[in-house]
């Protein structure tokens, strides 16, 4: 039994044992002769009985008030930031060392939850109870709609703002929610193509990638098809770049189009002439890199941590990095991963939780970032920096997918649009749906999504 | 023994407490303090169950009454069935209700017969027996999820141990995406869940088989019969009771089932279960009303199918545990 290798199916960076130990407490209630019921009620309860004993505050982004940028000059005290499971340790790398070169501040590191899904729910219970608990919390970019809308955060613009020349755009956009940003981007992430260069050319299109994964049987593509969010980036970052979109900027749902349709058949066809081996539909991240690393496969999409884990491996030096390929004469368009850094509504220490942003993004930091602890910086000039390539040699390739990746689609409701994209993107995949049936649900259930907002 | 206290034994008790009551309303002082005692006696852990069980439903019942979103963050409208009436005409629900009947069928009816099967083999005389009895027991000890990363692992494509003996073998199934298609992850989920659960089946069924007196076979070999016909004519019938009991703990866990299908198919391929839909609803969506709406359904199907077992086959439980006692 190899349990050390197999991906947790929960989340890209679990390892089984948290998935364990998170699924062991729903699994130990369902096993009481009362059904879900009870286990369901005492989530809803959880989720819910200090909503509803709050009463006074209206929810709501339009009364939130803002970070000052001037208020950091003056701060002291001590904060608390609060997420995930820092495997990196970059949470805690980051707090010390503002602690050390602030002096007057002291910053530490609080995990809240073993993987995305706990630390969002643990995020979400903090926050609804007004807790004064954590002055920051590490968001997921795809969080921030949700957080804000609720009233949750501090708005952060002018912080942005003074910040700006020190951010790549891009990453900031992942912040943004009605005009306003809620958030300061701490890291990236950004989809890139390896490929083995003995057998495969660099990839410029997705068209050129497929067409040689499909040449011979060991070029073929393997990506993350397996039903969950992963799906869906792997599906918006070709749907991007062939110029379609899920909402338009004034949240109209777009996904109905030309190019959804393209992108479909021309994923289902890849899967049918050998671009891409119908195991792929079962694969997560882990698994997909696992796939890769038999030698067996021309390229793979997957996260930039893969670039160390791959060197570890006979692979070594045989395989190159490219950033995200265009749809033929369009631009290469990805899709940004990534956490932010928000201010908790709720904080009594908002100069504390400010003058540490500021730190936390400095170009200086941001260096750190990638040296220390292989994350991918959200400040330009660090991908050029000498001491970067050495640690970081595909920062050039990664900078690009970076600075021409789009956030997932900006709403509340997030969580429920991501769904409607992958189960109906696995229908036409696997070959249970036919494109112009997934299409049309895919946009229906996206309304319904939107309007349950 | 584990029959006994396994065995709801509820006609029963209910009649005994019935007689008592009837009686002890024209009874004797004596009577009604020990009732009182008896009362006092019982009344924490009544407490105890109205807070841990009927609380929780109940709440479960008025928010899927209610209408939460996310934009109103826990402010409610109060809607009647509306939260129902979406959720039960919607395809979601019909889809997920059927796939959980068909994994729980399948599933149940093979761990059944290999469960009496493995009783069976030990209950027979053996040196180790008891070694092996608590080695049988290891399956259902290990945590579901960890059963099926490993079960994940094993049907994986190209790496996983079963694709890979069977490519090597030359036997069909090695190319086979077995978590990609709907009836081969079907079959693994139902196989993982053969796997692990079967040992616990057939420690219910074994203790059914114990109950049943060496006399009984003696009485059968008189009278001349085979070892198959004693099969058939005198250990099914009396291992019936403990078979239904088996059937009805195995079936309502089927129909709770979450884990395995969350692991191995995230809901792909038609595999989605009733629970996976309300966990859904509630957990990443946030949708409050509709999800717990979906739980509660989840439970009242629970509810009607462990009712209709007990009407229907507890007769058996009953009489078997009447003549225990």
């Amino acid at each position: 039994m190899d349990l050390i290798r197999p991906s947790s199916p929960l989340q890209e960076d679990t390892t089984p044992s948290q998935a364990v130990a998170r699924t062991t407490a729903l699994h130990r209630s369902s096993r009481r002769p009362r059904t879900v019921a009870v286990a369901a009620a005492a989530m809803a309860a959880g989720l819910l009985l200090s909503g509803c004993g709050g009463g006074a505050a209206t929810p709501g982004a339009e009364n939130a008030s803002a970070a000052d940028p001037a208020s950091a000059a003056g701060a002291t005290g001590s904060i608390n930031i609060c997420g995930g499971k820092d495997a990196s340790g970059i949470y805690k790398g980051t707090a010390e060392a503002f602690t050390t070169a602030n002096g007057k501040v002291t910053a530490k590191y609080t995990e809240i939850g073993a993987t995305t899904d706990e630390a969002r729910t643990q995020a979400v219970q903090r926050l609804e109870g007004k807790s004064t608990e954590c002055d920051i919390f590490l968001t997921d970019v795809i969080w921030t709609s949700e957080f804000a809308s609720q009233g949750w955060l501090l708005d952060q613009t002018k912080l942005v703002e003074a910040n700006k020349d020190r951010l790549i755009p891009s990453t900031v956009e992942t912040a943004k929610y009605e005009d306003k940003y809620w958030a300061s981007p701490f890291f990236t992430n950004a989809g890139l193509v390896y490929y083995q260069k003995d057998k495969v050319a660099k990839p410029e299109t997705w068209q050129q990638l497929y067409a040689e994964a499909a040449a011979a049987p060991g070029n073929s593509f393997v990506y993350q098809g397996k039903q969950y969010e992963g799906l869906t980036v792997n599906f918006l970052e070709m749907l991007y770049s062939a110029g379609g979109e899920v909402l338009d900027s004034k949240g109209e749902v777009k996904i109905d189009s030309p190019e959804t349709r393209e992108v479909l058949d021309f994923m289902s066809q890849g899967l049918k002439d050998g671009s891409a081996e119908r195991a792929v539909l079962t694969y997560n991240e882990d698994p997909a890199r696992l796939a890769y690393e038999s030698g067996n496969y021309g390229y793979q999409r997957n996260w930039p941590h893969v670039f160390r884990l791959l060197n570890a491996t006979p692979l070594a030096g045989s395989f190159g990095v490219a950033p995200l390929p265009a749809w033929e004469g369009g631009k290469a368009s990805g899709v940004l991963g990534g956490w932010n850094l928000a201010i908790s509504a709720h904080s009594t220490n908002q100069a504390g939780a400010v003058s540490f942003i500021d730190f936390a993004t400095t170009p200086d930091w941001q260096k750190h970032v990638a040296m220390d602890f292989s994350q991918a910086p959200v400040n330009e000039a660090a991908y050029s920096d000498a001491a970067v390539l050495a640690k970081m040699p595909f920062a050039t390739e990664l900078l690009a997918s970076v600075k021409g990746a789009k956030p997932r689609p900006i709403s509340p409701v997030y969580p429920q649009i991501s769904q409607a994209i992958y189960k109906n993107v696995y229908a036409v995949l696997s070959g249970a749906a036919s494109t112009e049936d997934a299409v049309k649900s895919m946009a229906e259930e996206i309304k319904t999504a939107k309007a349950s907002f | 023994m584990a029959l006994k206290s396994l065995s709801p034994g509820r006609g029963v008790n209910s009649h005994g407490l019935n007689g008592r009551e009837v009686k002890s309303r024209g009874g004797n002082g004596r009577d009604r303090a020990e009732r009182r005692v008896a009362f006092r006696m019982t009344a924490p852990s009544l407490v105890l169950m109205a807070l841990v069980a009927a609380v929780p439903i109940g709440y479960a019942l008025w928010l899927s009454l209610n209408q939460y979103s996310v934009r109103t963050a826990g402010l409610s409208r109060f809607v009647g069935l509306e939260n129902y009436i979406t959720a039960l005409s919607g395809p979601h629900w019909w889809a997920a209700f059927g796939q959980t009947f068909l994994f729980a069928g399948l599933s149940v009816s093979l761990e059944l017969v290999l469960g009496t099967a493995m009783a069976l083999l030990l209950n027979l005389a053996f040196k180790g027996r008891a070694l092996l009895r608590t080695v049988v027991l290891l399956p259902y000890a290990v945590v579901t999820v960890v059963s099926a990363i490993t079960w994940e692992t094993m049907f994986a494509p190209n790496l996983g141990l079963v694709t890979n003996v069977l490519s090597t073998l030359g036997l069909p199934g090695g190319d086979v995406v077995w978590l990609g298609e709907h009836g081969y992850a079907m079959a693994v989920i139902v196989l993982a869940d053969v796997w692990k659960t079967t040992p616990f089946a057939a420690l219910i069924i074994l203790a059914g088989l114990q109950v049943i007196s060496a006399e009984t076979y003696e009485a059968a070999e008189l009278d001349g019969a085979s070892k198959w016909q004693a099969f058939v004519n005198v250990t099914l019938p009396l291992l019936r009771p403990a078979i239904v009991l088996a059937a009805i703990f195995r079936t309502m866990d089927a129909l709770r089932v979450f884990d395995l299908p969350f692991v191995l198919t995230r809901g792909a391929n038609g595999t989605e279960s009733m629970s996976m839909l309300a966990y859904t609803q509630l957990r990443e969506n946030r949708l409050v009303g509709e999800g717990s709406a979906l739980s509660i359904l989840t439970f009242l199907t629970v509810m009607a199918v462990s009712v209709v077992y007990i009407r229907f086959a507890g007769g058996n439980i009953r009489e078997v545990a009447k003549e225990e006692q």
